[in-house]
């Protein structure tokens, strides 16, 4: 049920929130804030740009986003490349200082999901900036886009941060139960690619009905979006809820829409937008694909569609993302939004639950920060998170450390690993349901889960040789004098 | 020579675009209608050669209609 409620945004992040309206808003800001770059030399597709968008999301703090626009063979073409690819990056989005420490992003991102008031404009298809340009017969995507392979044993040209829309093919006049998700897209042929869903996701879901019931199922594939867009269309909200929605009450600002030819709505400031049609029952040979936890997907049989139209802005840009084996700018896209419904959820239950940092391959390694009722307790959050949406797929290892330990500051981990974990009390629980794609997994589908409580004694724990811990300072106080300190290197006063 | 397909040695391939520099072809794309690998044949040899590709990634004899399907069509195709 809405009840309309906004959060309250601070000046600067209701001043972001203004002015970035599209991807090419947010790369000026980037900009000013030395967090977007043009890469000054000619690169070959490949494996120039792979090579460069992994050096820049080494940099997980302040990595730039990096624009190409001098790519040989594509004359005129643009990339952009690690938008999301650092917490400075999403730091600017929020209207934060680049250097903000995680944990405070985290919370930052949690604070907002009070609002559930949409705030979506409408604007004219012909005022739309995305049809500036409008391409419906010799479609040719090699030309319209400069393709290239992301990793090197990838099947093909793959396009992998799109947001793509579609409408429920039984009920497409339902705007709710229209669905945004990212999905990898593999370039089959000028006019054709691949769609790669699973039946437990919306798009996947749609795709069955549409092939069950023998109706057309038309999606809107959007390249270069505003960046609240895929970092929140990746967030799963109910398959009756809007992401549209969603991101522009995350943003507190309107996002602006406008309808495509074939009716989905579509963000009017968006570079490119692919229109496509579902091939009913048609498959082509797909992948493989380096995935986020690191290794390659298999080859397989998926649904192929066939584009109908495109359109894009002036002199578009095809943003595109480096996916593969950690630290990429796929772990810090959704890291934080994989996070935050873990965190809600087991704090209804727990409120000593201080922190979750679910950001390492999509949960797959987690970290619960709790205060202990009573000796145990964190092994019983432990089992709860297991019983989360995500928990029950993705979070395979869990470390739970004490409330005083950030979560997000691997050091601070670290220290509670070795200084609070007994090898005798670990637990694993054997077979249980695993991502398919975990290179870990016993067979596909199926493996162990770890949890290791490195919350501190109490009893009836043997307390053992256990000292007086120090009480070492930390929170906002020790943030304010770390970005103080940041200023005085850079020579401020 | 023949362009052959670097996956699965198939002679069935397309060529999809051509890079273009000071009007000189720099590169094609080309693709293969069997196992649909698609490339660019200024890629480094570990994605183009089929004498330097990994083992594992070699497709030639594969049977592609046995390949799993991750959506099962719910009809025959029209
Ligand atoms: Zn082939």
């Amino acid at each position: 049920m809405a009840t309309e409620k906004v959060v309250s945004l601070s000046a600067e992040a209701k001043a972001v929130a203004a002015r970035v309206g599209s991807l090419r808003d947010f790369l000026a800001y980037l900009g000013e804030h030395d967090q977007c770059v043009s890469w000054p030399d000619p690169v070959m597709p490949e494996p120039d740009i792979r090579n460069i968008s992994v050096a820049a999301g080494n940099n997980v703090s302040t990595g730039p986003a990096v624009i190409f626009d001098k790519i040989r063979g594509y004359p005129g073409k643009r990339i952009a490349v690690n938008v999301h690819g650092s917490f400075g990056n999403l730091a600017l989005l929020l209207g934060l200082p680049k250097i903000t420490p995680v944990r405070e992003l985290f919370f930052e991102i949690i604070r907002r999901w009070g609002s559930d008031k949409p705030l979506l404009e409408r604007v004219a298809p012909e005022k739309a900036p995305v049809n500036e340009n409008r391409v419906d017969k010799n479609i040719n995507l090699y030309d319209l886009l400069p393709l290239y392979r992301i990793n090197a044993n990838d099947g093909g040209f793959y396009i992998g941060k799109a947001c793509v829309v579609s409408r429920d093919p039984l009920e497409p006049d339902n705007f709710g139960k229209q669905n945004v998700g990212i999905y990898r897209i593999q370039v089959m042929g000028p006019d054709t690619f691949t769609l790669l869903s699973i039946p437990a996701h919306d798009m996947g879901r749609q795709m069955l009905m549409a092939e069950q019931h023998g109706k057309p199922l038309k999606v809107s594939v959007m390249i270069g979006n505003h960046p609240a867009m895929p970092m929140f269309a990746a967030t799963p909200v109910g398959y009756d809820e809007s992401e549209f929605a969603y991101a522009s009450q995350m943003m507190g600002a309107p996002l602006r829409l406008t309808t495509a030819v074939n009716g989905t709505d579509i963000l009017a400031d968006t570079e490119m937008v692919i229109e496509g049609e579902l091939q009913l029952n048609q498959r082509e040979v797909e992948g493989p694909f380096g995935e986020f936890p690191g290794s390659y997907s298999g080859v397989r049989k998926v649904p192929l569609f066939r584009v109908t139209s495109v359109s894009h802005r002036n002199n578009p840009i095809f943003e595109n993302i480096y996916i593969g084996k950690g630290w990429t700018e796929h772990d810090t896209l959704i890291g934080l939004n994989t996070s935050a419904p873990i965190y809600s959820q087991l704090k209804k239950d727990f409120p000593e639950v201080a922190a979750v940092n679910a950001l390492y391959q999509h949960g797959l390694t987690g970290i619960i920060s709790v205060r202990n009722r009573f000796a145990g307790f964190a092994k019983s959050v432990a089992m709860r998170a297991l019983g989360t949406p995500h928990g029950t797929m993705y979070l395979k290892n869990l470390i739970l450390v004490d409330e005083n330990v950030d979560p997000f500051d691997l050091n601070q981990v670290m220290w509670a690993l070795s200084t609070r974990t007994r090898a005798n009390d670990i637990i694993v629980i054997p077979n249980m349901p695993m991502v398919p794609i975990d290179p870990a997994a016993e067979v596909p589908g199926k493996g162990h889960r770890l949890i290791i409580d490195a919350t501190s004694f109490m009893a009836p724990d043997n307390l053992g040789a256990d000292p007086h811990l120090v009480d070492r300072p930390m929170g906002p106080e020790i943030d304010a004098l770390m970005q103080r300190l940041n200023e005085l290197q850079k020579g401020g006063v | 020579m023949k362009t052959i397909c670097p996956r699965c040695e198939s002679t069935g391939v397309t060529q999809m675009h051509a890079g273009m520099e000071n009007n000189q072809i720099l590169w094609r794309v080309w693709h293969c209608k069997d196992c649909a690998y698609t490339w660019r044949d200024s890629e480094p040899a570990e994605s183009i050669d089929p004498k330097v590709r990994p083992a594992w990634t070699k497709m030639k004899g594969v049977d592609f209609d046995s390949l799993r399907q991750v959506i099962p069509p719910a009809h025959k195709p029209t």
